[in-house]
């Protein structure tokens, strides 16, 4: 690309730092004031006890736990698409990188807040922590919760930097073309970056380290949050399948999350021309391809639980096959396989609006799919005199909404303050040999973009 | 030779009068949620009588298990707790220490007899009722797990007593409010690892079962039933 | 004093560095400032060797070990029975080592990227037309300005002297 091409790039994706829309106010404000109801509904359980919410014996886990694995598992998304592509040099993935790596680490954020919110006595929660005390007692480090102190702390912390590190070069170019206040945050945030050969070497050698480290560290995050459940012997989740399960699950649902954040952002920021049917397109293969892995693993599950037909686990299988949680079941079935099988599977379907309907479909199975494996089980243990029903109350729904109103207002208020798009990572994209002509042979994102993208 | 404290439960003796539940909650300060908590599934039963019918009219049998915590070996709910509240003590009981529990519940999860009981609400005793309250044994706030101890405060007391007098614990002169409260004696504990005591006489009983013993928890609870549970004799 | 120069096609930026290493400029003495990195370019990769890889590897190690030792010390020093499991079981606690050895060869790697790219940085000079796509070739302090102008000063270039 000639510069005055990518000078083009870059003003297009620095133009939404810097002119804000009406959009923006109203979306701030309805989210934030969800947000805020969350926060009141948090402190009203934190003042009454938790037993305001709707757990129960022998229900002990149930929304703040969904919850919580929902949204570590809409975390897988960014890691997936940035560091397994960065990988492979997939060159289709450098307008998404950045949207994805945003959505692990809010998501992230969100779904670690869920284990201090279930918390009897969330005041004590730093007892998680290895600090040598006075008491000289330390967390149980063979209990499950304490892997997952460590190991969603270490997803935390990997994503967070994966984030901010290719974030500094584009944060540099935004101090460069702001004044004032701007120009001094920018420019603090950019911690002094030029872009000298050493730097830009050095970046890419730290990309490529902790794009090598994080992938593991997000398959064995999803794993142990699988552990939590997996250990215990209660009926259904006493199964080894629950650690690949999970982060295919997992991986599903981030892609959803991420062609959703991928359409809005096209639609609100006008980036028409940097997010393509291409991208959705490869996304949507993504999406049915983790589809159809998802159902193979629901299979593998639920036939080993039925060929089996141990009484006490198909206590659990008839309560979600047709018993009380049959409805959900089948509602899972329907939006997690169906709907999205059809639409990815046939090209005219496999729109960006295709797409973006089979991603609602994916999250509401998702989300039902957590449920399924944590309240039936619960409620069907092994001593049938002690079994019981569980509804939710209005505080964990009251959370929940807040959850999904703190990712679009944390989502919102960044591609406000960062370019989305990594403008170094896309410009860099184009340039595939020395002495190249200024538009490379192979496909480039913006001399030969199919014809519906249209050019500005 | 340590302790190994231990619990033998007569079925066939059991009438499902419930003084031990009644005994066990004047014991060691259980709160009564009330009738709406109740309905919401928050009853706190350390000892609860499970009631089962057996039959067809006319021929029909009732017949009663006391459940509580069955101080398993092996106890499912000792390794998930994140912060040590629930460990193995040195005399084999499967403690709970209410101080270090922060309420994350997995234990109750854990547990495949459902015997474990949040207090999803901090405890109320209006006046007088206040005055019932135990001494010897805490009370528990909001946010924390509890269980059947075996009555660690009277095992505590019994200890510290025969160890003034140089002296083992006697068998049957320590007993839980349950086992004390029985009528009929159908709870029997003491000394696992005495071979004189009557408890350990009546776990090698043909009798005796445990519960979900396929599990492989180790509960230290034998049940004791002359007829087979699933049969049904018309003898 | 620097002098330097600005260009807007790779090739010419690369024109340029070969121009002044034939005018006797050492290759560590020569500053590329650009918007993005040209990886394909000789110039884009003159300093590309780095040890940033095994130094995280090495990080890690050490992770693992500490973390080995911190969990065995606590867990043998108040040793509590846990469900008839052994006081520091090796399955258990082999997941928390693998945990904290990625994170130290993560945070190492960042460390590192601060320490060379940042707070290790030789030289100062920059010009914000960078921002605009310009390729900035150029001497920091250069024993002899005048020679290096005529090198710099390629078609497709405006050269400064700052």
């Amino acid at each position: 690309m000639s510069r005055t091409q990518n000078n083009r790039l870059a003003d297009d994706l620095v133009r939404p730092l810097f002119n804000t829309s009406v959009w923006f106010y109203a979306i701030v404000v309805a989210a934030g004031t969800v947000v805020l109801s969350g926060a009141a509904a948090w402190a009203f359980q934190l003042w009454n006890g938790i037993g305001v919410a709707g757990i129960r014996w022998p229900v002990f886990w149930a929304f703040y736990l969904v919850n919580f694995v929902f949204w570590i598992g809409i975390s897988h998304a960014g890691t997936l698409i940035s560091a397994i592509l960065r990988l492979v040099d997939a060159g289709w993935r450098r307008p998404v990188t950045r949207c994805a790596e945003v959505i692990t680490v809010f998501a992230l954020m969100i779904g670690a807040m869920f284990p201090i919110i279930h918390l009897g006595r969330p005041w004590l929660a730093f007892w998680l922590f290895p600090y040598p005390s006075a008491r000289e007692i330390w967390p149980n480090f063979r209990s499950p919760l304490a892997w997952d102190f460590f190991a969603i702390n270490t997803y935390l912390t990997g994503s967070v930097l994966f984030l901010f590190l290719p974030m500094i070069p584009d944060l540099a170019l935004v101090r460069d073309r702001s004044t004032g206040w701007r120009r001094k945050v920018y420019g603090a945030l950019s911690f002094g970056w030029r872009g000298t050969t050493t730097q830009w070497n050095r970046l890419e050698s730290a990309m490529q380290i902790m794009a090598i480290a994080i992938l593991p560290v997000a398959v064995s995050v999803h794993t142990i949050v699988s552990f939590d459940f997996s250990m215990a012997n209660v009926p259904m989740w006493h199964s080894s399948i629950f650690g690949p399960y999970f982060v295919a699950g997992a991986i599903f649902s981030g892609i959803a999350a991420l062609i959703i954040a991928m359409a809005l952002l096209r639609k609100f920021l006008h980036l028409e021309n940097y997010l393509l049917p291409m991208h959705f397109d490869n996304l949507g293969k993504l999406l049915l391809l983790m589809c159809v892995l998802w159902a193979y693993f629901v299979f593998n599950e639920r036939l080993t639980v039925w060929y089996g037909n141990e009484p006490h686990e198909m206590a659990v299988f008839w309560a979600t096959q047709r018993g009380r949680f049959a409805v959900p079941y089948w509602t899972m079935v329907i939006c997690n396989f169906v709907i999205p099988f059809i639409i990815l599977s046939i090209k005219p379907l496999r729109t960006i609006l295709g797409c973006v309907v089979a991603s609602f479909a994916v999250l509401i199975g998702m989300w039902l799919e957590r449920f399924l494996i944590i309240v039936p089980g619960l409620s069907y243990k092994q001593l049938p005199y002690s079994w019981g029903d569980y509804g939710p109350r209005p505080v964990e729904l009251i959370i929940m909404a807040a959850t999904f109103a703190a990712m679009i207002l944390l989502y919102t208020l960044f591609s406000k303050f960062v370019p989305i798009i990594s403008i170094w990572e896309l410009k860099a994209g184009d340039h595939s040999t020395p002495h190249a002509p200024a538009a490379p042979a192979h496909a480039s994102l913006m001399a030969s973009a199919p014809p519906e993208a249209g050019h500005s | 030779m340590p302790y190994r404290w231990g619990m033998a439960v007569d079925i066939d003796k059991c009438t499902g009068c419930e003084a031990c539940v009644t005994a066990c909650r004047a014991e060691n300060n259980i709160q009564t949620v009330g009738p709406e908590q109740a309905a919401r599934g928050r009853a706190m039963h350390w000892i609860r009588v499970e009631r089962y019918f057996e039959g067809n009219f006319p021929d029909v049998r009732v017949k009663f298990r006391p459940v509580l915590c069955q101080q398993c070996d092996n106890a499912p709910c000792e390794a998930v707790c994140p912060t040590y509240a629930a460990h193995h003590n040195e005399d084999g009981l499967n403690a709970q220490v209410y101080n270090r529990c922060i309420g994350t519940r997995y234990c109750a999860n854990a547990c495949p007899y459902n015997v474990r009981f949040f207090n999803f609400f901090n405890p109320e005793w209006p006046k007088p009722l206040n005055l019932q309250l135990n001494p010897d044994v805490s009370i528990r706030e909001v946010g924390v797990m509890e269980k059947c101890t075996f009555c660690i405060q009277r095992i505590k007391a019994a200890k510290t007593a025969a160890k003034a007098d140089g002296k083992p614990i006697a068998d049957g002169s320590l007993q839980p409010a349950c086992a004390q409260a029985c009528p009929t004696t159908a709870i029997v504990f003491g000394d696992l690892n005495d071979p004189n005591s009557r408890v350990a006489k009546l776990a090698q009983s043909p009798r005796g079962t445990k519960l979900l013993e396929d599990l492989g928890a180790e509960p230290k609870i034998t049940y004791l039933q002359k007829q087979p549970w699933y049969e049904s004799d018309a003898k | 004093m620097s002098v330097y120069g600005l260009y807007d096609d790779p090739n010419v930026a690369q024109q340029a560095v070969n121009n002044l290493r034939a005018a006797g400029v050492a290759d560590a003495d020569i500053t590329v400032i650009s918007s993005e990195p040209f990886e394909h370019f000789e110039f884009g990769h003159r300093d590309a060797k780095t040890s940033m890889p095994w130094i995280a590897a090495a990080a890690g190690l050490i992770g693992l070990g500490l973390t080995y030792y911190l969990l065995a010390a606590s867990q043998q020093a108040w040793p509590l029975v846990t469900s008839g499991m052994p006081i520091a079981p090796n399955w258990t606690n082999l997941i928390i080592i693998f945990e904290m050895t990625m994170l130290s060869a993560i945070l190492v790697t960042v460390i590192m990227l601060i320490f060379t790219a940042f707070i290790g940085q030789r030289g100062k000079l920059y010009d914000s037309e960078v921002s605009d796509g310009y390729i900035l070739v150029g001497v920091e302090n250069p024993a002899d300005a005048a020679k290096l102008e005529p090198a710099l000063a390629i078609h497709g270039g405006r050269v400064k002297t700052v």
